[in-house]
């Protein structure tokens, strides 16, 4: 019959009781990211010359670009964050922030609902002409949330 | 091929204390088994590969040729490999088949084996004789019935042919 | 007498992953186990016809959350040995630095979870809590936590400064240090071996009979480590496997432990031995369409991985396996289940360290 007084464990569990705890409460207290971190892909407009490098090439076929209706779009629930699209992008209109994804709270399983995730942006046209139908300005980001 | 050669090389292998390592089943299409053309002449199977040459086990090349000389008239062709380890030294078996061939048991040898051979006969559809642990199709449950067949990836890719994954 | 079958899983309160087993009973003693793969099974290896070669390291990793940067590692060594590159050096010594880092803290993972399986639940936390330093060492240096797309074929994506590598050496010495108390436990405590000592034995000579690969294998006194191929570097470094002769769950438990701090001595050891050359290449460019095949082997947390590829000249992959290691470890775990009593499965079942998603891929 084994020791009953051979509790190893029990050295740390009394300075557990003591000590604080190693966890945070998180909701209020929340750890930075470090430097680095793949969290969500972000898109600069002004920048992009709509080359479509990044749309052929990424894994998940997450990004959409059109070079004739200046449209680019990424869809975040497709993207795996691997960061290849930044990689190729030479006008470093790509960039990966550190902050986590979006938590979506919504289907979009409607009809016409907009899909979770689904971000998307349209340029006005440099000569002037009409901006692209449906769309509510020129030059501006449309996201849903 | 032939059953009883291949067992004996098989006993060979576990008399020498080497383990099953895999076995592994390629669904060799006629397509694309042409093209792979046919460069350097299909040498000795790979259990003739010098032993511990290439500690990660590389194959020796030229080992795919040997596919494209197979009669492609049937149904298709299916290579197995069953691969054995013995520390450093990583050797296969090779053996082309036609479908539809059965393909004895190493069950006896290896007693590991049954696990495999119940993989490959039911998502590869080959028949294999005398499984130790016969499952009796319940090892795997996919919507595909014998996903790897022939006709199972030629539908397969032809669906993809239609609709690409990737818009080009 | 009479016959009883239960099913066991794929929910389970002991199982951490959809393992589906039925159990065949006679009074509560257990006559056979008849494994059902495919729960979980996603077709992975079929998606090499839709995904290209170049693309594929990303579905590699998904095929396992545990070992992801090994099969990433795996399927890159594996395309580079078929396509002939020749890695920069500096490249191959981070991917050993993170594969033992991927031992570390799957180890961890699994001795809280076995902790949790035989219901102590105190030291599951501490186990995960010393896991998550880790996890941040990971974050720190590849920006993910689990999947870590760092591999690429032809190097690594991301390099690690010099002093930041000293710096994880520290830090990973330090958890040792800490962690021997939590090990002591493992090795010492009277309820853990009342539970675990004797249970489940696999004799060396059954261990060689059903192919056992990894700690089960070494905790049967089989001196059986991939990493003895000198492969991957391997050969840089002083390596001997932890060996356990008792082959029962105890011995399974401690050689996982021991393993810990021979991963934080490995760490060390490749950081001492790698050139000192921060900014040095870390990958090379490849280019071109892989023709040949291979078969690549590489020691994963839980046992040996096989991976065969084989191309065929085109961006698709005609074929990708992977025989991961708990799918070699199965005739071992049906072997060691028959015969017990229903008590001692799950106990059997966690000590095989099983990965139902590796496993069904
Ligand atoms: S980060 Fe990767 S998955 Fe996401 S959009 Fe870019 S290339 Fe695609
Ligand atoms: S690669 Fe860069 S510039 Fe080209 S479309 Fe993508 S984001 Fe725009």
């Amino acid at each position: 019959m084994a020791n009953p007084f051979n509790l190893p464990m029990m050295g740390r569990s009394l300075r557990n009781l003591l000590s604080r705890p190693a966890t945070r409460r998180y909701p209020s207290e929340v750890r930075p990211h470090f430097a680095g971190t793949r969290g969500t892909l972000e898109f600069d407009l002004d920048t992009c010359v709509f080359c479509g490098l990044c749309a052929r090439r990424c894994p998940t076929v997450a990004l959409t670009c059109s070079r004739e209706d200046r449209f680019f779009a990424i869809e975040q629930l497709r993207c795996i964050a691997c960061g290849v699209c930044i990689d190729l992008c030479n006008k470093d209109s790509l960039r990966m922030s550190e902050d986590a994804p979006h938590v979506h709270l919504h289907t979009g399983a409607a009809p016409g609902d907009p899909r979770p995730g689904h971000q998307e942006w349209h340029q006005q046209p440099p000569d002037g002409s009409p901006p692209v139908p449906g769309d509510a300005a020129g030059g501006t980001a449309t996201a849903a949330v | 091929m032939d059953g009883t050669a291949f067992l004996a090389r098989v006993e060979q292998y576990h008399r020498d204390g080497w383990r099953l390592a895999l076995i592994n089943v390629t669904t060799v299409l006629p397509a694309a088994s042409a093209a792979h053309g046919a460069p350097g002449a299909h040498g000795a199977h790979g259990a003739e590969a010098p032993a511990g040459e290439a500690p990660a086990g590389e194959a020796p090349a030229g080992e795919a040729a040997a596919v494209a000389a197979l009669p492609m008239g049937g149904p298709g062709v299916f290579e197995i490999a069953w691969g054995f380890a013995r520390d450093r030294e990583f050797e296969t078996i090779r053996e082309q088949i036609e479908a539809g061939t059965t393909v004895p048991s190493i069950s006896e040898f290896f007693g590991a084996a049954f696990l495999y051979e119940n993989e490959i006969r039911e998502l590869f559809g080959i028949n294999v004789t005398g499984i130790g642990v016969d499952l009796k199709g319940q090892l795997y449950k996919t919507s595909t019935r014998v996903p790897f067949s022939h006709a199972a990836v030629k539908a397969r890719l032809a669906a993809l042919a239609a609709a690409p994954v990737k818009p080009s | 007498m009479k016959r009883t079958t239960i099913p066991f899983g794929p929910q389970h309160p002991v199982l951490p992953e959809p393992l589906v087993l039925d159990l065949i009973l006679e009074d509560e003693k257990v006559i056979d186990a008849i494994p059902t793969i495919g729960y979980i099974h996603r077709g992975l290896e079929a998606l090499v016809e839709s995904v290209e070669y170049t693309e594929f390291g990303y579905v590699v990793e998904r095929i396992c959350g545990i070992c992801s940067f090994m099969h990433g590692m795996g399927y890159a060594v594996a395309m580079e040995e078929i396509m002939a590159v020749e890695v920069p050096e500096r490249a191959r010594w981070l991917r050993l630095i993170w594969a033992e880092m991927s031992r570390i803290h799957s180890h961890l993972l699994w001795l809280g979870l076995g902790a949790d399986a035989f219901g102590f639940e105190n030291l599951f936390m501490h186990c995960w809590r010393t896991r998550e330093e880790v996890l941040d060492i990971f974050e720190k240096t590849t920006g993910g936590r689990i999947i870590f797309s760092v591999n690429r074929i032809g190097g690594v994506r991301r390099d690690i400064s010099d002093t930041e590598l000293a710096a994880i050496v520290t830090k990973l010495q330090q958890l040792g240090a800490s962690f021997t108390e939590t090990a002591r436990i493992f090795e010492t405590d009277p309820s853990i071996r009342h539970r675990l000592s004797g249970v489940g034995i696999l004799s060396r000579e059954d261990a060689h009979a059903v192919d056992a690969v990894g700690p089960m294998a070494r905790a049967s006194g089989i001196r059986m480590d991939t990493r003895l191929t000198g492969t991957h570097l391997y050969d840089r470094l002083d390596f001997e496997p932890v060996l356990e002769t008792a082959g029962d769950c105890l011995a399974r438990v401690v050689v996982r432990v021991r393993e810990i701090s021979q991963s934080i001595d490995l760490i060390r050891q490749a950081v001492d031995r790698m050139p000192k050359a921060e900014g040095a290449p870390i990958e090379v460019k490849v280019r071109g369409l892989p023709t040949g095949e291979v078969f690549e082997r590489l020691e994963q947390p839980r046992g040996e991985v096989v991976y065969y590829i084989k191309a065929n000249g085109t961006k698709y992959l005609e074929r990708f396996r992977a025989r991961t290691p708990t799918f070699a470890n199965i005739p071992a775990m049906i072997k060691l289940v028959k015969g017990c009593d229903l008590a001692d499965v799950p106990n059997i079942i966690m000590t095989i360290d099983p990965c139902i998603s590796c496993t069904e891929r």
